[in-house]
């Protein structure tokens, strides 16, 4: 059994301790916004975060979060109103959008650790999720637009 | 006015019986055919593209898929203004069957999206739809006021009299459809476009919402009750197929339902993907090793291809011709030829393929989840697969976390595994392939060799044109029925070498059908993401023998095509080209299908590492009239930036049948701190929709390779400009 908290709820697993957290998140727990996309650590679509820190849900086993907090985007705000998701909408960031939780949980980590980013560090700190449609601009200034308010 | 006959009788009764509310059909007389009946409780016998329910609601059929492109907000869109619909009262259903009335007529009618058409193909259709289905909300309106038509008007959702009396569509759905009669398309006049209230305005994308709080479902989101998960592995070669299989140690594993095996690999089935996938590490399989792919290297095959492009002997079909091109190059004061090379590339899409099926009991009729970008060769999958007929197959059109013609395949390899799997275990199945599965079996853009020559006047002025493309057959690949009814022209392989935007009056471009040495897939740009890149970098070389700009070269050749002159004129001013002093600037002029673009990229480059970093894109845009500006610039955007990840890093490698790259460690894409400003100017015109999904993409490559001589004197002539052939290039 594994016990962690999820999105402020407690919650206990009894997967494999070796599955992978990605896994156990999407199917054991049903939340389906984090999304797999390369299971190498290379595209980010799958970034939650432990702790308050970005990590690679695809590179973590269930029981490396053993009494963590983790927090997907359906954690990130109650109704999807979280400074960064406004923006995502008032810029209208996405094309497909499968790589979007992903950028947004990366951007709510930039943001707690540096408020108010240049875009040189938001384009460094977010270069470690990929967007093939090629929205990166229009993340660039929906991050710039939620730094001016939270 | 059209009779009421077609799928006639029932229609007939349901449209004169009155009810509920109004449905609109598309008639057996095509798409501009549209019927109406009354919703009185009777099950539809087709599919209505409109419906107006008397509380106002208007549901409008999306017909084609979504991959991020947004065509789910835009073809609605198109309806909804000359129905005059209030957009937020409008409601979107996918399209979920292969229901040919609804094809895309650009496509003969196949549920096919693809190369940038949908907006292209339905714009008229959709359009004279409204028009119609607005037409019987004024008849109603006419009938109920006891006035004459054409004293009422309508604003969003509405039909207003001159007295100000105002009746809502729900209100006048609900009242029946006695006397009222569906116009002949023909007779309606459309809108002028100065009165559109929703074309051509920043309409939100319905999906956004969805897409920015993790609701959005994917294929590889699906859950249905009793879900069971596989992986599977397949032959290292194509062409392989297991000989035998050991799966013992795969059995024992906890969770393990079953392995099947498949015609070119061996399923996993398990309670959950995390055994799936430790099981199949655990097989054990041994494979043919008959396969002709063995033999497929993807450098002896480039050179092969460089050879066959070289050879003035060699065999080619005429793609495209305008007069005479070998005697205005054979007359010219001067000639030049140049080879130009590309590799293969991966669509890189960040969803990997996923799908659910579900088998009825009997194995002859399935329910699908799946995420592609054509309901009828899905549909003709499902199909094929289990031997049935398309009433058994239920099918469900997901959205799609990009595509970019990865999904487009006749015979669709991850929906057959869904649905062979589900039958073999007698529960749904989820088939998921991992990152690597969809390298290593990836479909690819073809490795191709160009060859271009053309010749100069004594005043520098371009005359006679031949450009030869020596690389396979796509089409004759992902749809041999559909190469048969085409050959020898392969719009796939080809796009863009027909240089249509320019006005070379002896031009000629060939197509040297090589042998396939991998598989092959439609990519974003489809052939002119590397047709393009050779014309335009030939185009700069052609300019410096002729001892002139690049800019005034061009223009020479756009004296027909004023709004191609503009685009060049406007991306120059955008630019400033004419004042570029020593800034490394490249121009290039391309496009897709019918939509033009002029793009100038400015870069810089590292000698040490060989790395080239744009600063700076600039581009001019025709893609006729625009939709939803906010998302064509972002399609366009994104479009450039698949070009210059295209340009600078994509490479596929084979080895003796194998793809060498695996994951997004070694199939590099663009990332965020490489991505520059971006300006994009859209041209005002007033011209039919010309689709904008793609049009960003063929030019950039030669803006780079022209942007890179202007930096370091040096031409790239091989795609992609990789580190280690920029090095080269510069002798570092």
């Amino acid at each position: 059994m594994t016990q962690f908290t999820l999105n402020g709820r407690p919650v206990e697993v009894d997967n494999p301790p070796d599955e992978l957290l990605l896994l156990v998140i999407r199917d054991k727990l049903g939340l389906k916004g984090t999304k797999y996309g390369c299971g190498a650590a290379m595209c980010g679509a799958c970034t939650v975060h432990v702790d308050g820190y970005p990590e690679f849900s695809c590179q973590l086993a269930v029981a490396d979060v053993e009494g963590s907090e983790v927090t997907t985007i359906e954690g990130l705000s109650e109704d999807g109103t979280h400074p960064l998701q406004r923006a995502w909408v008032e810029q209208q960031v996405p094309q497909c959008g499968y790589c979007q939780s992903g950028q947004i949980m990366r951007a709510a980590a930039l943001l707690s650790e540096n408020p108010t980013p240049s875009r040189a560090e938001i384009a460094d700190y977010m270069s470690t999720n990929l967007c093939r449609c090629g929205t990166y601009n229009r993340i660039f200034k929906a991050v710039e637009q939620a730094a001016q308010e939270v | 006015m059209v009779a009421l006959t077609g799928a006639s009788d029932l229609s007939r009764r349901g449209f004169l019986q009155g009810g509920a509310g109004l449905a609109f059909f598309l008639g057996a007389g095509g798409l501009t055919a549209v019927k109406a009946r009354a919703q009185a409780g009777v099950a539809f016998d087709v599919n209505p593209w409109l419906t107006i329910s008397p509380d106002g609601a208007i549901s409008i059929i999306f017909p084609a898929t979504e991959m991020g492109q947004s065509s789910y907000s835009t073809l609605p869109q198109i309806l909804a203004e000359e129905l005059d619909a209030d957009w937020d009262h409008v409601v979107i259903e996918q399209l979920n069957e292969d229901d040919r009335g609804f094809g895309n007529p650009l496509f003969g009618g196949v549920l096919y999206t693809a190369g940038s058409t949908a907006v292209q193909g339905y714009y008229e259709p959709m359009r004279r739809a409204g028009a119609q289905a607005r037409d019987v909300l004024l008849q109603i309106a006419a009938r109920e006021l006891r006035v004459p038509k054409d004293s009422l008007r309508t604003e969003p959702s509405a039909v207003v009299a001159r007295d100000g009396t105002r009746l809502s569509y729900g209100a006048l759905a609900a009242l029946g459809t006695e006397d009222v009669q569906i116009p002949e398309a023909e007779t309606l006049s459309l809108k002028d476009p100065q009165d559109f209230r929703i074309i051509g305005q920043d309409v939100p994308r319905r999906d956004v919402p969805a897409k920015s709080t993790g609701k959005a479902v994917y294929a590889i989101d699906v859950e249905v009750e009793n879900m069971a998960y596989a992986t599977v592995l397949r032959a290292p070669v194509e062409g392989e197929s297991p000989l035998s299989v050991a799966d013992a140690e795969a059995r024992a594993v906890e969770g393990v339902i079953d392995v099947a095996v498949l015609p070119d690999g061996v399923a996993v089935v398990a309670e959950s993907l995390w055994s799936a996938l430790g099981a199949r590490n655990l097989l054990q399989v041994e494979w043919s090793e008959i396969a002709p792919a063995r033999g497929f290297n993807s450098e002896v095959t480039l050179a092969a291809y460089a050879d066959a492009a070289r050879d003035p002997q060699a065999e080619a079909a005429v793609w495209a011709e305008k007069g005479d091109a070998p005697s205005a190059i054979a007359n010219a004061e001067k000639t030049l030829s140049r080879l130009y090379l590309s590799d293969y590339a991966y669509h890189a899409q960040i969803e990997p393929m996923a799908a659910v099926a579900s088998v009825d009991p009997d194995g002859l009729g399935a329910e699908v989840w799946a995420g592609t970008q054509t309901q009828s060769w899905t549909a003709q999958t499902v199909m094929e697969t289990l031997g049935t007929t398309q009433d058994r197959v239920r099918i469900n059109m997901m959205t799609m976390g990009g595509s970019f013609g990865r999904r487009t395949a006749f015979v669709q390899e991850y929906v057959r595994d869904a649905v062979l799997t589900s039958k073999a275990v007698g529960r749904p199945v989820k088939v998921i392939w991992t990152r690597e599965d969809d390298v290593k079996n990836g479909t690819f853009r073809p490795a191709a060799a160009q060859h271009l020559e053309a010749g100069l006047t004594a005043d520098g002025r371009l005359t006679g044109w031949h450009h030869k493309v020596a690389t396979p057959t796509v089409i004759g690949f992902f749809n041999p029925g559909r190469w048969e009814a085409v050959r020898p022209n392969d719009v796939i392989s080809m796009r863009g070498a027909e240089s249509k935007f320019y006005g070379i009056s002896d031009f000629r471009a060939d197509h040297i059908i090589t042998e396939r040495h991998g598989r092959l897939a439609p990519y974003r740009g489809i052939g002119a993401a590397y047709t393009s890149f050779a014309a335009e970098a030939f185009m700069d070389e052609l300019a410096e023998a002729a001892e002139r700009d690049p800019l005034e070269f061009r223009l020479d050749l756009v004296e027909e095509n004023p709004r191609g002159r503009y685009l060049l004129e406007t991306v120059a001013e955008m630019s400033g080209w004419r004042d570029r002093g020593d800034r490394a600037l490249g121009l290039s002029f391309a496009g897709y299908s019918s939509s033009m673009a002029a793009g100038v990229a400015e870069i810089e480059v590292d000698d040490r590492n060989g790395e080239i970093l744009v600063t700076h894109f600039w581009a001019a845009i025709d893609a006729g009239r625009i939709i939803s500006p906010d998302n064509a610039h972002n399609q366009i955007e994104g479009g450039i930036i698949f070009g210059m990840s295209s340009a600078l890093t994509e490479r596929i490698d084979i080895e003796e049948g194998q793809v060498v790259q695996g994951n997004f460690y070694d199939y590099e894409v663009l990332r965020a701190d490489r991505v520059p400003p971006i300006d994009i100017h859209i041209a005002a015109v007033d011209a039919p929709p010309t689709g904008v999904g793609e049009v960003g993409t063929p030019m950039v490559s030669a803006s780079i390779a022209n942007a890179f001589y202007a930096a370091r004197g040096r031409r790239l002539r091989h795609k992609p400009f990789t580190r280690e052939r920029v090095r080269s290039a510069i002798g570092s």
